[in-house]
């Protein structure tokens, strides 16, 4: 049933907090055993500000997502009971409701700020005058007034993205918002703004909250109430929020499934052991994820046996690219790391130097998101796969035989509680599962050196105690632990020295971002950008496609010449275009050398190669299919640098009439691009952390390389799938969507088209009277 | 209770829609660290520059990626065509004609998947929908593009079969066990594919 845009117009103007009643209500997704929520009775009086919280698996996420009207009841899931908003039926959707969920990437759907804002709004068919209103006034409550509305929303922090994804909730001006773990994937000084910016937010707004936390200090003082759910049964608590701090019975309870109720740390053993051998030390060095990017400040450490060090700083101090470079995965860009020569035998003492197979055996990285260190399709095999590729120093002999390397499975299995789960694929294992077995697959190739990323971040309290346990071990061991993290109860644990990073003044010339391919990238104020993006596509298409039908140099050469005489247009020199269209030019002379090689001989043969030759006529066809590939390729650059993909999506849809959700679909996708592009370069370095990289055929080199681009794929699933639900609960889809950009076609627009159309016509002209017109079907 | 209107088999949702433009974006960003590589790949091919269509499966697989995994009508084409227009903001060696190329490899392997009435997704439709795409995009570069209309007339014919084994290899097997690897991860939860890899590698469904 789709939501008509009037009943969201005339409820939005009521301006109060809608109320949930919930009776005997639960909910069965498609091939889980058990319900994910079996008989909820509760009420939930509008305007009420409500903490939910409850162990993993409690179904939290579910009424949530159920309350935001994203799930859908088909033949494989069913609902049962009641769940009302308002006195009508939640699955019904007849109120804007506000969602956000933990991955800030994924809450963000457009590439320009102030699109994105919009974009709820858009698909309730809100007015777009109302919208264009809003958005200023929205993005001043969450604290982003400052931002220009066309920044991209790309280089935003991760509590700026939350922030953000708030405002675009406001302009829908929801009656209810639903937070599920807010703040649990953004970094400390983040999480005050952002919970400022919603609870004045439904305190203007007079909006119900929900809020689904398992750390509750930043939001125990500020809510109406607490919810605790229990996995199939409903409501079990239902406490004034005091209660977090005073009562001791229920602070036990929930500390003991996980919750981080307020002051509460878990008790760990001392470690209690004294420094050992030196391990590995630095000097100066400046760490630096390429030679354009930015440098750390330098760097003075020195790493025990048996000793922790925790790396702190603010964002953007280089943390992590330092952690990496301690760990032999970038190679230093000043300064010197050095490993002592009881860590390298005799192999070179420069981490970066060594195979995997030797890295792993001796330093061990964890990266903050397990999933991009999983390799293999079970538990167990994952904890067997670094000993397996573990190598003695210097040379290919393993250092592990197979039933060291079974004991050593069996024994990690067993301390890391996993033994049940050894066949089940580590994809599938619940968020902490997935963290200690990360741990564990490094640990499984006895590194002396262990490096780890956030170990703690986004972690229950059951997780925390359990990793802090495993490296007090460790440490105990003999093993020399380095991490990276903002928690002072997890160094005060591991009674680690503490190095403070800075971010690093002396960077000028150098950038933050890592270089990839970007699509929408800032296009300055030159003439082309001013005009439709349909007729500067549609003038590029007329120059270029009427080449296909022919092979001839006169023709291309029109284009070609057209294009350069248009470069001031774009704003381009020739030395930027020459920059964006190398490997065009590249690509069309490699054409023509083939065509040279195997195109059909005629005239003086000038070098034969046994079955193949090249001939004077074979030459003079290369050539001119060399030209033709530039000519249909180079004047593609005048539109790229002056066009955005939003806009010429909105004209694709709006003008076109491209199917609307097909086309933001895409652009949706798109924006995910660099995302996926950053974590194809995580996934390089998390594999060689793990011993993959240490290949000595080329069928592994290949399998090696494929097994990549699967664990790519699985993230760009996994985002997918965060990215529908937000794009749903915006109401994507539900009906007619209104467009704050609106698409014009000005005579200016007709022009450009127009001489687009009379270039291709006279360069195919130009041809036909120099007698070169080739066609290609004959 | 259950208001909410059932959708049938051939209906997009929301998820698929979004899940499909994932699956080309990333298509791209393989895209895009295949052809640093690709360069010195046919460097190789050189000496036989026909030899390089025997690589260009893997600008085939999104098509048949994508239809494997939200089996629906249109995906191949939807995912093959967002792909090449992703080549093509990108800055693609073929300007628009890549358009033009994405269209006719995403009806390739359309046309297989319309053939089995988007009820079966096996190995042997996968292997024909990859072969297929392969075929229609030799076709079309050989003779209605005319990328390689120089060439000798058995040296065209050899462009379209290598094209065609590359797709059934690369963008017919290679997917078809990718599309399994990752229903075991179970990132396929919310789509029609999510048992993939419990299903037989012939039968019916």
């Amino acid at each position: 049933m789709s939501t008509t845009s009037a009943a969201h117009t005339a409820e939005r103007t009521s301006g109060r907090g809608l109320e949930i009643l919930a009776s005997d209500f639960g909910w069965h997704h498609a091939e889980r055993e058990v319900p994910a929520l079996h008989g909820l009775n509760v009420q939930i009086p509008a305007g009420q500000k409500v903490l939910l919280l409850g162990a993993s698996g409690a179904g939290k996420s579910t009424l949530l997502h159920a309350l935001a009207g994203v799930l859908e009841a088909d033949e494989r899931q069913i609902a049962t009971g009641v769940l009302k908003i308002h006195q009508q039926d939640a699955f019904a959707r007849k109120f804007p409701v506000g969602l956000m969920q933990q991955d800030p990437e994924t809450q963000i759907v457009q590439s320009r700020v102030g699109d994105d804002v919009a974009f709820g709004a858009e698909n309730l068919g809100i007015a777009p005058e109302v919208i264009r209103a809003r958005i200023p006034q929205v993005l001043k409550e969450v604290g982003l007034g400052d931002l220009d509305l066309a920044h991209r929303t790309q280089e935003l922090s991760g509590g700026q993205k939350q922030r953000l994804a708030l405002a675009g909730i406001l302009a829908m001006n929801p009656g209810l918002m639903l937070l599920d773990e807010p703040t649990a994937n953004i970094d400390p000084a983040g999480i005050e703004p952002l919970r400022d910016a919603v609870l004045a937010a439904a305190n203007t707004t007079g909006a119900t909250l929900i809020v689904v936390e398992h750390r509750l200090q930043a939001w125990a003082k500020h809510v109406d109430r607490v919810l605790v759910l229990a996995p199939g049964g409903g409501i079990v608590h239902d406490l004034d929020p005091q209660a977090l701090f005073d009562d001791e019975k229920i602070r036990r309870e929930l500390a003991a499934s996980g919750i981080w109720v307020p002051g509460f740390v878990p008790v760990t053993e001392p470690v209690g052991t004294s420094a050992g051998a030196q391990l590995l030390t630095a000097v100066e060095l400046q760490a630096s994820r390429g030679i354009h990017a930015e440098r750390t400040q330098p760097v003075n450490l020195e790493l025990h046996a048996s000793r922790a060090l925790v790396v702190l700083g603010e964002n953007g101090a280089g943390k992590s690219t330092l952690a990496l470079t301690l760990g032999g995965l970038l190679e230093p860009a000043s300064g010197t790391l050095e490993v002592s020569p009881q860590l390298s035998q005799g192999q070179g003492n420069d981490p970066f130097s060594w195979r995997a197979g030797m890295l792993v055996a001796r330093i061990g990285t964890v990266f903050q998101e397990p999933e991009h260190q999983f390799v293999t399709q079970s538990v167990r095999e994952e904890l067997a796969f670094a000993p397996t590729r573990a190598r003695l120093a210097g040379s290919q002999q393993d250092q592990f035989d197979s039933q060291a390397v079974e004991r050593r499975v069996e024994e990690l299995l067993e301390r890391l509680g996993l033994t049940a789960l050894a066949d089940a694929n580590p994809f599938t294992l619940s968020g902490g599962e997935k963290r200690r077995l990360s741990v564990a697959t490094v640990l499984a190739a006895s590194p002396d050196v262990l490096i780890l990323d956030e170990p703690t971040f986004g972690q229950d309290a059951n997780t925390w105690l359990e990793l802090a346990t495993i490296l007090i071990e460790e440490l105990r061991s003999g093993t020399s632990v380095v991490a990276v993290t903002h928690d002072a109860d997890f160094a005060r644990a591991l009674e680690a020295s503490a190095l403070h990073l800075t971010r690093e003044a002396d960077n000028a010339g150098r950038r933050i971002a890592v270089q990839g391919p970007m699509l929408d990238a800032p296009l300055g104020r030159s003439w082309l950008t001013k005009i439709n993006p349909l007729a500067k596509l549609g003038a590029v298409a007329a120059a270029t496609l009427p080449l296909i039908s022919t092979i001839d140099g006169v023709s291309a050469c029109v284009i070609i010449g057209a294009t350069l005489l248009a470069l001031p247009l774009a704003g381009l020199s020739v030395g930027r275009f020459l920059r964006r269209s190398w490997p065009l030019i590249i690509a069309g002379a490699l054409a023509a050398w083939g065509i040279a090689l195997v195109g059909e001989d005629s005239g003086a043969t000038l070098i034969s190669l046994g079955i193949l030759s090249i001939s004077e006529g074979s030459v003079n066809a290369g050539i001119a299919t060399g030209l033709r590939a530039m000519a249909l390729a180079v004047p593609t650059v005048l539109l790229l640098s002056s066009t955005n993909p939003s806009d010429l999506g909105g004209a694709l849809a709006q003008q076109l009439k491209v199917p609307h959700r097909f086309v933001l679909g895409a652009l949706a996708g798109m924006r995910l691009l660099g995302l996926l592009v950053e974590e194809f370069t995580t996934l390089t370095l998390a594999r060689r952390a793990r011993g993959v990289g240490d290949l000595r055929s080329p069928i592994q080199r290949v399998k090696a390389k494929l097994g990549q681009v699967l664990a790519l794929l699985v993230q760009a699933l996994r985002r997918a799938g965060r990215l529908a639900v937000t794009m749903e609960a915006k109401g994507f889809g539900t009906g007619t969507r209104t467009w704050v950009r609106s698409a014009t076609f000005t005579l200016r627009d007709a022009a450009v088209l127009t001489v687009g159309i009379l270039l291709g016509s006279a360069a195919i002209g130009a041809a036909l009277w120099a007698g070169t017109f080739n066609l290609v079907w004959t | 209770m259950n208001v909410a209107p059932a959708t049938t088999r051939a209906q997009w949702r929301v998820v698929d829609i979004v899940v499909a433009s994932v699956i080309a974006v990333a298509s791209g960003v393989i895209f895009w660290a295949w052809n640093a590589g690709y360069g010195i790949v046919s460097l190789a091919f050189v000496a036989f520059p026909p030899g390089t269509a025997l690589l260009s499966g893997l600008w085939l697989f999104p098509a048949v990626l994508g239809a494997l995994i939200i089996r629906k009508p249109g995906a191949a084409l939807y995912c093959e065509l967002l792909a090449a227009i992703i080549s093509a903001l990108l800055g693609s060696q073929w300007g628009l004609g890549v358009l033009i190329s994405g269209v006719i490899q995403g009806l390739g392997a359309e046309v297989i998947f319309v053939a089995f009435r988007y009820r079966r997704w096996n190995l042997p439709v996968a292997l024909l929908a990859g072969f297929m795409t392969g075929i229609f995009g030799g076709i079309g570069e050989a003779y209605l593009m005319g990328y390689v209309a120089e060439y000798t007339e058995a040296m065209k014919l050899f462009h379209v079969f290598a094209t065609g084994i590359s797709g059934l290899i690369i963008a017919g097997l290679l997917t078809w066990l990718a599309t399994r690897a990752l229903a075991k991860t179970g990132a396929l939860g919310a789509l029609t594919s999510r048992s993939a890899h419990l299903e037989s590698p012939w039968g019916r469904v």
